[in-house]
């Protein structure tokens, strides 16, 4: 997808959302306060918080169902005084989003497209090849209310997908989903964004989704920011503020945990601090900030494969988006 | 990925319908195929056929006129066709913010005004299919009297009026409220109180009061102007004061929809007047 000639102008590096000092109230309670970020074409920003964080509200500023009470934001270079200019570059599933019952996957998806303004045909044709994209053409044409709620929040995508919008956005797309169906769901998020060039903006308190497939990330609770940029970068200032411990958590067969955790106490430079039934082993590393912090890690680990213990799992605490998460809405709250 | 689409910023003038053409049509297959407006109308035809077996019964007994039966017969098609195109707008807006399908519609860039006039059309649309159901009755309660057809024309041109007046009064409130349940009761309240002045004591309708409460209920102007004009036989130039109040509240309530409230219509219902200051007049509009 590229610039058309009656679009605004834009090259690929200019951002393709960007939000400036947004805020927005619902009387005198503040849902949003001086929200500004921006996304890239072809990249994917999670938008992280727990519930009631602002995330939906942010939402429905940015695809102009609600309106601002301050700040401004830009689409594709359309200003939000123009919010019906804003519609046509916009692609977006609500959360909770209804779907009408009489209705058949193509027949929902070609009525959007005629009101995106394509002709019947084509909007038939779109329909089909979205359909396709989101796998399921086979059920193209039986009524949504046979659907069961994976597929609804499929064809939701498809939906989103009508205009072929250069900005998508996604609040909770994966809420209600099975394992196997979140994990379908994200890897066609990360392809929209690739494919299509598209920014997408994601919307999720599941943090290991976020992490997985997003770019950049915004952290949002009571409606402001608390921590915004790639998700490296957001990772590394956790390793930075790590609060003083240099903490990881192995995995080994629960037979062999007493074994692990007398081998880690034998040590001088390590301290088994929990253990758990299913063999995860807490320790508590003596390097917190010093030049040894990885190489600490590693002879641990070298230490227990020495000793024929098989690792099942390893983890650096604080070195997740959850313990990011955790540790800077705290912050906030505090 | 197999799909291709043009660039939304360039679909826009491109549709070969019009928004509310298709908004009416997507309503249409909701409410007709959905079943709705067929259980309505199921509804209508019993009401009406009691009427019609009622009125029968007066007949057989020579109580009631063949002229005032047409009368009857037309007011009642009028009065139980309106209700349906009421309780269908009235869920229209609030019944969609309920469900969750509003905001998608909202999010497209179509105009708030063309999305009310496809609901309201589609919230029209058993009105002449009730009022053509009813003509067999009041054919066959005339008995051959002259008033007949005079009579069916004005009962269309007045049934259509006040349902549209009806339909609007309920559009109008499905806009402004979030619940269906309650623009459903709202609605009904109306209904009533339409229906209340022609249930007054003779004594009440005589006082001033009761004439004003006469003179602005579009449902009573009606029903005076059908006895007077087919009953009484007084000629139409002299009933026409008897439509101010139809034509008036009509043009009213579509008056306040498409110039008001159609633009201002968000996915929370919100008090009249909290609008995007930006785009007042210019976006969304229409």
């Amino acid at each position: 997808m590229g610039p058309d000639s009656s679009g605004p102008v834009s090259t690929p590096s200019d951002p393709i959302l960007v939000a400036h000092d947004l805020s927005r109230s619902y009387g005198s309670r503040r849902a949003l306060r001086s929200l500004s970020f921006s996304l890239r074409r072809g990249r994917v920003l999670g938008f992280l918080g727990p519930n009631g964080a602002g995330k939906t509200t942010a939402i429905r500023v940015l695809t102009t169902v609600l309106e601002p009470t301050s700040g401004s934001f830009e689409v594709a270079g359309v200003g939000s005084d123009h919010p019906d200019r804003i519609r046509r570059y916009i692609g977006v599933l609500p959360e909770g989003l209804g779907f009408p019952r009489h209705t058949s996957g193509v027949d929902y998806l070609g009525y959007f497209g005629q009101l995106y303004g394509r002709r019947r045909a084509d909007a038939r044709q779109t329909a089909l090849d979205l359909l396709d994209i989101v796998g399921l053409r086979a059920r193209a044409d039986s009524l949504i209310e046979t659907y069961s709620h994976g597929m609804r929040q499929r064809l939701g995508i498809a939906r989103a997908l009508v205009n072929d919008p250069r900005v998508v956005f996604l609040d909770e797309p994966t809420l209600g989903l099975d394992p196997r169906g979140q994990q379908e769901l994200l890897a066609m998020i990360q392809r929209i964004a690739r494919e299509r060039d598209a920014g997408v903006v994601l919307s999720s308190h599941l943090l290991s989704e976020i992490e997985g497939i997003c770019d950049d990330v915004v952290i949002m609770n009571a409606g402001q920011i608390v921590a915004k940029g790639t998700v490296a970068e957001i990772l590394g200032r956790a390793s930075v503020d790590g609060g003083g411990h240099n903490t990881i958590r192995v995995r080994v067969p629960t037979p062999s945990i007493d074994t692990a955790a007398a081998l880690v106490d034998g040590t001088d430079r390590a301290r088994t601090t929990d253990r758990d039934p299913n063999g995860w082993l807490t320790v508590d590393l003596a390097d917190v900030d010093g030049s040894a912090r990885d190489t600490d890690r590693n002879h641990l680990l070298d230490a227990l494969i020495r000793a024929d213990i098989p690792i099942l799992g390893f983890e650096v605490a604080g070195g997740r988006l959850q313990d990011v998460f955790l540790q800077l809405t705290a912050e906030a709250i505090e | 990925m197999t799909a291709s689409v043009r660039p939304g910023s360039d679909l826009a003038d491109r549709s070969d319908r019009p928004v509310w053409w298709l908004v009416f049509r997507q309503e249409l297959d909701d409410l007709w195929i959905g079943g709705k407006a067929l259980n309505l109308l199921i509804l209508f035809a019993v009401l009406v056929s009691i009427t019609a077996f009622l009125l029968a019964t007066n007949s057989e007994l020579s109580l009631t006129p063949p002229r005032l039966m047409i009368v009857v017969m037309i007011q009642s098609a009028i009065t139980f066709g309106l209700f349906i195109g009421l309780v269908i707008s009235a869920e229209s807006f609030s019944g969609e913010r309920e469900r969750a399908t509003l905001e998608p519609l909202l999010l497209a860039p179509a105009g708030r005004r063309q999305i009310a006039i496809g609901k309201f059309l589609a919230a029209l649309s058993p009105w002449p299919i009730a009022y053509l159901y009813s003509l067999p009755f009041v054919v066959t309660l005339a008995q051959g009297d002259l008033a007949l057809v005079p009579a069916l024309a004005w009962g269309a041109v007045l049934g259509t009026l006040t349902t549209v007046a009806f339909t609007g009064l309920g559009l109008l409130v499905s806009i402004w409220s979030n619940s269906s349940r309650i623009s459903l009761f709202v609605g009904l309240l109306i209904y009533i109180l339409a229906l209340l002045p022609a249930q007054l004591p003779g004594e009440f309708q005589a006082t001033t009061t009761g004439a004003i409460l006469q003179a602005i209920d579009p449902l009573e102007a009606v029903r005076q102007f059908m006895v007077s004009g087919f009953v009484d036989v007084l000629p139409v130039g002299e009933l026409w004061p008897l439509l101010y109040a139809p034509i008036g509240v009509t043009v009213l309530i579509l008056g306040a929809i498409f110039l008001y409230a159609a633009p201002r219509l968000r996915l929370e219902a919100e008090t009249p007047g909290l609008t995007w200051p930006m785009s007042r007049g210019r976006e969304g509009v229409g």
